[in-house]
């Protein structure tokens, strides 16, 4: 036999050279846009909730390794980062790089152990971990910690001229950050590293039969999400000047959960959509609900219940959250009714 | 021939059944040789030893000469043992031609480089010439872009060939290659392996005898976890101790 690998034949798109480019250019559209809409106040906030659930998504989404413990490393960016401004000096860039260290240290060290199980146990010994943290946090450490009274931390402007504390600056921190974390995991899953992430959520065992040592890659992966929330977690200290336990509770992670489920595990954008939907759902309900009970003059129950049903109906019938199911219609336009 | 593969005193038992005992099995560099037997009788978990899905409750695995018994799988694959799987096992999350990146990809010359492992498209892997040289050797050319879950089980059991094959194997184990395909089908299966002497060492597992008795230069029987009988097709089908365990147990699958 002979072979003539026709690169016309063989009908792989190649990547358009501008692609990236173009969807970065969308988001930070979006992110404007949204800023318009919203007081700038809370964009901060919203960028570093997205950069967590883009770091989720990697770990989840992508390699379908669900995780109870996520904020285990957002805490540690946090603590890391407020811990260093207090007792070392006022560097934001000091403290960032030291949140983010400290979380890569403990993922390297609790990857080595988390990631020989799988499942529910992967689920649950990564929140045994996280409670700990926030034990230790709570308590033990509470001669630097504070404990509950949490930390008041301050840093010095960046470059010496823009300030955290100010809306604007916060935002375009933030903002640009989260376009970078975008760019990197846009690059991490299109590549052929993505590709084996992708394959081991599928059938890890699999993976192995082709030669690859899956723990490895599974390390490698779970190291680079835990430091991506751990970068949020450390931007949240910048712009918030002030970190609690509040912020390394596994309590914090369902948020996480919902927005990539609402938006679609498994793609960015579905990540970033989940993440606003979530967002929309859980600041404006609270204020619209009370609205509409005096308009209607009905009591109308709290947003909670109607976190729950938009919940429930993605379970039912948005297998794939938005992006997934607005895609499954897409493909299935021409020919009709084909069972998914 | 030099040896290959050797295996001495090979045992797996789970929980009170002894699903391989005691085998002594041998391949010679080069050869294609079939292993058959009943339902249950142990052949795919003698894959599975030798592949590394499980370790032996004893014995001992040697591959060119070395000691294998404990190695993971990956390991093995590096060494040069690549396997298929009686269902079908290729991954259809990704597309075709993803699943034959991921495959040339591991033992491209130089090895993996970071750089272009973590961050280049996939769409520009270095390595798209050689993918497309693995599909188009088991047919799947045109069909390079569609996503596997929509591929009939015969391209699917191709492609699982091809990627094993762009594996770069020095030892093949197909099990039960030709199962649940249509006659056309285990037509396109049994030329790509007929392809394949030569190039490849291949330790064919089949349940009917027939579809593999051209095929193969040696035959190895396995019937209720042992090893009971090898040589050349011909001697081991007129074998009274096949005849006795295989057609007395089912209908002659010849
Ligand atoms: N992972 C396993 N756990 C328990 N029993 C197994 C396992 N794998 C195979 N067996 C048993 O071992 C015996 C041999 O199975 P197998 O090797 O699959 O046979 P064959 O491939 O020849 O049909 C069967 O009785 C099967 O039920
Ligand atoms: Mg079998």
């Amino acid at each position: 036999m002979t072979f003539m690998p026709e690169r016309a034949a063989f009908s792989v798109q190649p990547a358009a050279r501008g692609a990236l480019l173009r969807e970065l250019a969308l988001l930070a559209a979006g992110l404007l846009l949204l800023a318009l809409v919203i007081r700038v106040h809370w964009m901060a906030d919203f960028a570093v909730f997205f950069i967590l659930v883009l770091s989720f998504d990697l770990l989840y989404g992508y390699m379908g390794h669900l995780s109870f413990g996520h904020m285990l490393y957002f805490g540690a960016g946090a603590y890391g980062a407020a811990l260093w401004l207090v007792y070392g000096n006022a560097s934001a860039w000091a403290a960032l790089a030291v949140g983010l260290a400290a979380a890569a240290g403990m993922a390297a060290l609790l990857g080595g152990v988390v990631l020989r199980t799988r499942g529910a146990s992967f689920a649950l010994i990564n929140m045994a971990f996280n409670e700990i943290g926030h034990f230790l946090v709570q308590s033990p450490l509470a001669a630097y910690t504070l404990g509950e009274d949490g930390l008041s931390c301050t840093a010095d402007p960046l470059f010496g001229a823009i300030s955290l504390y100010e809306d604007r600056w916060a935002f375009a921190f933030c903002g640009a950050v989260l376009l970078a974390v975008y760019a990197l995991l846009r690059l991490l899953t299109r590549s052929p590293f993505g590709l084996l992430v992708r394959s081991i959520r599928e059938n890890e065992s699999r993976v192995r039969f082709l030669g690859y040592d899956t723990f490895r890659f599974k390390w490698i992966a779970f190291v680079i999400a835990s430091t991506i929330a751990a970068l949020a977690g450390g931007l949240f200290t910048l712009v918030q000047g002030f970190v609690s336990p509040r912020v390394i509770s596994p309590f914090g992670n369902v948020d996480v959960i919902f927005a990539v489920l609402i938006g679609g595990a498994g793609s960015l954008a579905g990540a970033l959509i989940g993440a606003a939907a979530f967002l929309a759902i859980k600041n404006f309900l609270p204020v619209i609900i009370p609205e509409l009970s005096r308009l209607l003059d009905v009591k109308l129950p709290q947003w909670e219940l109607w976190l729950g049903v938009v919940l429930l109906l993605i379970v039912f019938s948005l297998r794939g959250g938005i992006v997934g199911t607005v895609q499954a219609r897409l493909r299935n336009r021409k020919p009709a009714g084909e069972a998914q | 021939m030099a040896e290959l593969l050797a295996t001495a005193a090979l045992t797996k038992r789970f929980n009170g059944l002894t699903a391989v005992n005691e085998v002594d099995f041998r391949v010679s560099e080069g050869e294609t040789a079939g292993v058959i037997g009943p339902n249950g009788s142990g052949k795919t978990t003698l894959f599975n030893l030798l592949s590394g899905f499980f370790p032996p409750s004893s014995g001992e695995i040697r591959f060119d000469a070395a000691s294998i018994t404990r190695l993971p799988p990956h390991r093995r694959v590096a060494l040069g043992i690549a396997r298929t799987f009686q269902l079908v096992s290729v991954f259809s999350t990704l597309s075709v031609w993803e699943n034959a990146v991921l495959a040339v990809l591991r033992f491209q010359p130089g090895g993996i480089r970071p750089g272009p492992f973590f961050f280049r498209s996939a769409r520009r892997a270095p390595v798209l010439e050689r993918c497309a040289e693995a599909l188009a050797r088991v047919g799947l050319t045109g069909k390079a872009a569609l996503p596997v879950a929509g591929l009939s089980y015969g391209d699917k059991r191709m492609l699982e060939i091809g990627i094993t094959l762009a594996l770069r194997p020095r030892l093949l184990l197909l099990d039960e290659p030709l199962a649940g395909l249509s006659d056309h089908e285990i037509a396109r299966v049994v030329e790509l392996i007929r392809s394949l002497r030569g190039q490849f060492t291949v330790v064919i597992i089949e349940h009917k005898i027939s579809k593999i008795l051209e095929l193969v230069e040696r035959l190895s029987v396995m019937n209720e976890g042992r090893l009971i009988c090898e040589g050349a097709p011909g001697e081991v089908l007129a074998d009274p101790r096949v005849r006795a365990c295989y057609w007395g147990k089912e209908a002659p699958a010849c």
